[in-house]
């Protein structure tokens, strides 16, 4: 067990290694510099710009500061926010970031799987349609959509909830529902099929055989084994977390990570995008890596320290 | 008793027996999938957009480039003023336009006169004043109307629209450059499909390939090219496709494509690869190469075709979140760049002005949720249709 | 010698979008303490939902239509769920085909044993564990204090199968119901676990119903059997009467399609054809279509029953007086059902 954490560990190390390697590459080939804009900037400007950014040195020099500085946990200064590096930018937006999606979360696991073992259970019964229907639903709108439908229904005309911010309690609801709206729906569907698939399981009717009763047929026989497909979800859940994070927080306003980094984007600020991404890849790669110890815990098949 | 039903009735014909008819494994998947309502309503659907993509911009009047000022963000539905004969609709940015009784905009009427203290517009019609009184609910001496604004002309005040009609000349509305959104949206199918169709197609070529070589050749060969895929795995991968679009720069349709292809064959790999490690096993392969059949031939003649059922699967599903994924990238503003528009750019442009304009995102996104929807319930059907496992009666 | 288990004119039918599927079409056995009981018959012919009604575990869509289960004189199919499920693994248990998809994966031997033990019996997780590893080391299972914490997946299938027949014995069930429970395993181990269910319901005075497709294991271990075509019941009686004067052409087919130590150079005969469509089964006799004695009449009319000797009944017109004559067959019997 503890040589198959080790083992992950070195290895989601070096992934992330070459993960800041690749964005430095790709950063770096851009044709012109990040000093390019449509109206040129003066050489003087510009050459005092590369000197202050170290842009001047040999490119192996600057490879080597950037991952000196990202052993260190130093991401380097913001090319677009002048005295703001990008470690600022990431602490300053990622609570916000934290909060939203750790709530997000947390609803997408009460929600989702209770819903998708209720529909499965009542299968083809009304409220299995009904619960399917919306995720069906919840999978198909994109979460752009479910956040301006938000602000326009209960911002906006009924005025329930504030349109943008998370200064008050109320506001972490249209960003927090828009982020997990996706996931929910997509849980909930993981949630019933595999359920129903697991009912159909030669051990559900041996449990049943043996006077076990009905109840804890499913709360303790069914759902354990249901939720291991659900578990893997929750790698890529994460992915889609951060992703509809830069979609939620630039609709709500939220001076959240994801807006700052889509902010970057369009500021073609090199190493906010750079360090975002490196930073966005290690929190992937944590939680991949925690999702899958979770994982061994409840599927004994899965021998953990022996891979395939 | 009768003793003749007593007598043998010798060899009893095959008819009495029930025989059913033996079906292809394609033959049988289409019947199955025949029988899926939800799977076929999702191909009518989907032949619906590409029909309304590909052929529907020759049907409208307009290009999706073509500009009328003029008729900026005119909705749908227009609430229609009687005034005279004719009839006139206010849009929200107080532009007034001469409308015909079913619903065609005419023109738009030059503004004379701006009163803005007393909140009073005077417009001009062949030669006579059009007065709009707005002020009605907002200056603190008019309150309480039910009405927000009165046009006047001739002497003849209405504060009430005579009726509401479809906008017959844009009948999705216009944007706020009065660019058609009907033909807009018949533009974003054409890309928005085509980007989601391309990707799939080179995502499923390299993924094929790559899974099953790393399949079939087991051993070494395998373990370096899963480790690979472990990697590009474990990135974000929607991160890459915003790198890649920084890094090409501009935010060409291409672009887009090259950048959806490069990262999302790593899930078709796998699955490839799992098949033909399950497959390589099966007796016909070993036949095959015993037989010296070349490395190639078996792959593509035996073990493909033999994949081929979650292979399918797996591309109708990766339409949609190639769908999706072009929509959140152009709503990130890394999309097809202007005047060309997709579902997501279209879905952006209309974010701002959101609440005066609602419609000019409703369109757009419930295209992107009809599309996800089709391509869903395909995608469930042919999973239902093709799964071996559940190959029966 | 009073009645354990009698089972009258049974029925049982799924409830599908196609239609009704008529598995089990009126069967009626009886079996006394310490018997047990041989069910055979093809997939198909509705041997293991008649095991399955008899626990009352027909899933839905399917439902028992008709007949009576008397259970030590008390009628199951009246039994509520709970009532049922109280019955289940302490009166009458099951073990099952696949020991490698019965056993719940993701809990160890000990936890599933425990559990079961449990829900029958007053007794502390202690006990019960240690009621759990005597069973263990009575079905065979060596080092049981280790083995018993082990996950399913650790065990070989025979393992996973004794296992499953300890936790099935674990609270001294009246009646045993093994569905097939040697099918999925290799020759060797087969033996092995039939002498264990022999030896084990003889010390815990258990009675066997084995439901099974293969002749050889019913000669085995049985005293009386069921032969069982297209959801109805074709012959029943001791095993030694079906085998020395098989009065059914179905059961006189299975026999011939068996192959025998002693008569080697005899040649297998396969039954031809196929089972009926239980979803529109024929009117009249279900193996007439493969009958090679068939009648008008037994595609126009189900047979009766008739009473071949004491105990021994068969579901064939060629017993009626009228039939022709036949080699072997023993013509004018009673009609009793």
């Amino acid at each position: 067990m503890n040589s198959y954490i080790t083992k992950r560990l070195v290895s989601a190390v070096i992934t992330l290694l070459l993960i800041a390697t690749l964005t430095f590459v790709m950063m770096h080939s851009i044709p012109g510099g990040p000093f390019t804009r449509e109206r040129p900037v003066p050489d003087e400007i510009l050459r005092t710009l590369n000197e202050k950014y170290h842009l001047d040195d040999p490119l192996p020099k600057q490879y080597f500061d950037y991952m000196k500085g990202l052993i260190t946990f130093d991401l380097g200064p913001s090319y677009s926010k002048i005295g703001t590096t990008v470690n600022e930018l990431i602490a300053g937006g990622f609570p916000d970031s934290a909060r939203v999606g750790g709530l997000a979360s947390i609803l997408i696991i009460v929600m989702g799987i209770p819903l998708g073992i209720i529909s499965a259970l009542k299968q083809n019964k009304t409220i299995d349609y009904f619960v399917m229907f919306m995720a069906t639903l919840g999978v198909t709108v994109p979460s752009f959509v479910i956040a301006t439908v938000i602000i326009y229904i209960f911002a906006g005309q009924l005025g329930w909830l504030p349109s943008f911010g998370l200064s008050s309690p109320l506001g972490y609801i249209g960003p927090v529902l828009a982020l997990a709206g996706y996931s929910i729906s997509f849980v909930t569907r993981l949630t019933r099929s595999s359920m129903l698939e697991v009912l159909r399981q030669d051990y559900i009717r041996t449990a049943r055989a043996n006077g076990i009763p009905e109840f804890w047929v499913i709360a303790k026989h069914a759902v354990k084994n249901a939720l291991i497909p659900v578990v893997t979800y929750l790698g890529p859940m994460v992915a889609a977390i951060l992703t509809g994070s830069f979609v939620v927080e630039r609709i709500f306003a939220i001076g959240g990570m994801g807006r700052y980094f889509v902010e970057s984007v369009s500021n073609r600020d090199y190493t906010t995008i750079m360090g975002m991404t490196v930073f966005y890849a290690a929190f992937y790669i944590i939680m991949v890596l925690l999702v899958d110890l979770a994982y061994g815990l409840i599927d004994p098949r899965i021998r953990l320290g022996k891979e395939e | 008793m009768s003793d003749s039903r007593f007598e043998f009735v010798g060899e009893i014909s095959e008819d009495l027996e029930s025989v059913r008819p033996s079906l292809t494994y394609w033959a049988d998947a289409w019947r199955r999938l025949k029988k899926n309502k939800l799977s076929m309503m999702g191909i009518a659907i989907i032949i619906f957009t590409i029909l309304f993509g590909v052929v529907g911009p020759f049907l409208t009047p307009y290009s999706y480039s073509d500009q009328i000022n003029d008729f900026r963000n005119t909705p749908p539905r227009l609430e229609l003023y009687a005034a005279g004969d004719t009839y006139l609709y206010l849009t929200n940015d107080y532009i007034l336009l001469e409308v015909s009784e079913n619903g065609n905009i005419q023109r738009r009427l030059e503004r004379i006169e701006k009163d803005i203290f007393n909140k009073i517009y005077v417009y001009e019609m062949d030669g006579e004043a059009v007065t709009v009184d707005f002020s009605y609910n907002t200056l603190p001496t008019k309150q309480g109307y039910d009405y927000d604004f009165t046009i006047e002309y001739m002497g003849q005040v209405e504060n009430q629209p005579a009726f509401t009609k479809w906008n017959k000349s844009f009948p999705f509305g216009s944007d706020g450059l009065g660019r058609d959104l009907l033909t807009r949206v018949m533009y974003g199918a054409r890309i928005s499909l085509f980007v989601a169709f391309v990707a799939t197609l080179v995502n499923l070529f390299i993924g094929v390939i790559y899974g099953s070589i790393a399949g079939f050749e087991g051993g070494r060969v395998d373990n370096i090219m899963m480790r690979i895929v472990d990697i590009i795995n474990s990135i974000p991968l929607v991160l890459y496709v915003i790198l890649l679009m920084v890094w090409f720069r501009n935010n060409g349709l291409w672009n887009i494509i090259i950048a959806l292809s490069s990262v999302y064959w790593v899930s078709m790999a796998r699955l490839v690869r799992g098949q033909m490690l399950a497959l390589k096993e099966q007796e016909f392969v070993l036949a095959a190469i015993t037989l010296g059949v070349p490395k190639r031939k078996i792959i593509f003649r035996h073990l493909i075709p033999n994949a081929m059922g979650p292979i399918i699967v797996a591309m109708a599903m990766m339409i949609p979140s190639a769908v999706f994924t072009e929509a959140f990238l152009s709503f990130i503003g890394l999309g097809v760049s202007a005047p060309m528009a997709s579902w997501g750019v279209l879905a952006n442009n209309a974010l701002s002005g959101l609440t005066t304009y609602p419609y000019q995102l409703f369109f757009p996104a419930l295209a992107i949720a009809f599309t996800m929807l089709a391509f869903n319930f395909l995608g469930d059907g042919l999973r239902d249709a093709l799964d071996p496992r559940l190959r029966k009666g | 010698m009073s009645r354990l288990l009698e089972v009258n004119n049974l029925k049982t039918s799924f409830y599908t979008h196609l239609g009704e599927v008529q598995a089990v079409r009126g069967v009626t056995f009886s079996m006394d303490k310490g018997d047990i009981l041989g069910i055979v018959g093809e997939s198909g012919s509705g041997k293991s939902v008649t095991a399955l009604s008899i626990m009352k575990l027909i899933d839905h869509p399917g439902r028992i239509k008709e007949g009576e289960i008397l259970f030590e004189g008390e009628d199951l199919t009246a039994r509520t769920e709970k009532k049922m499920s109280e019955l289940r693994g302490s009166e009458i248990s099951m073990i099952f085909q696949d020991p490698m998809t019965s056993l719940n994966p993701v809990y160890t031997i000990k936890n599933q044993m425990v559990e079961v033990i449990r829900r029958h019996n007053k007794v502390s997780k202690k006990e019960a564990a240690n009621r759990a590893m005597e069973m263990l080391s009575l079905v065979g299972i060596p080092e049981p204090e280790r083995r018993i914490k082990s996950f399913p997946h650790e065990f070989s299938g025979g393992m996973r199968q004794r296992a499953m027949i300890a936790t099935a014995l674990s609270c001294s069930p009246k009646l045993l119901i093994a569905d097939e429970p040697t099918t999925a395993l290799d020759v060797t181990i087969q033996a092995q676990i039939l002498d264990l269910m022999k030896k084990l319901t003889k010390e815990i005075d258990t009675s066997i119903i084995l439901i099974t497709h293969d002749l050889g294991v019913i000669a085995e271990i049985c005293n009386k059997m069921v032969v069982m075509y297209g959801g109805m019941m074709m012959e029943k009686g001791t095993t030694d009467q079906i085998f020395h004067k098989p009065s059914h052409p179905y059961t006189v087919g299975l026999l011939k399609s068996v192959p025998r130590m002693d008569c080697a150079k005899e040649r297998l005969i396969p039954i031809p054809g196929s089972p009926p469509d239980l979803l529109a089964p024929p009117k009249g006799c279900p193996f007439s279509t493969r009958c090679p004695h068939a009648m008008q009449i037994c595609l126009e009319e189900a047979p009766p029953v008739f009473q071949v000797e004491e105990n021994h009944t068969s579901a064939c017109w060629l017993l009626h007086e009228d039939a022709p004559g036949m080699e072997g067959y023993h013509k004018g019997c009673d009609i009793v059902g």
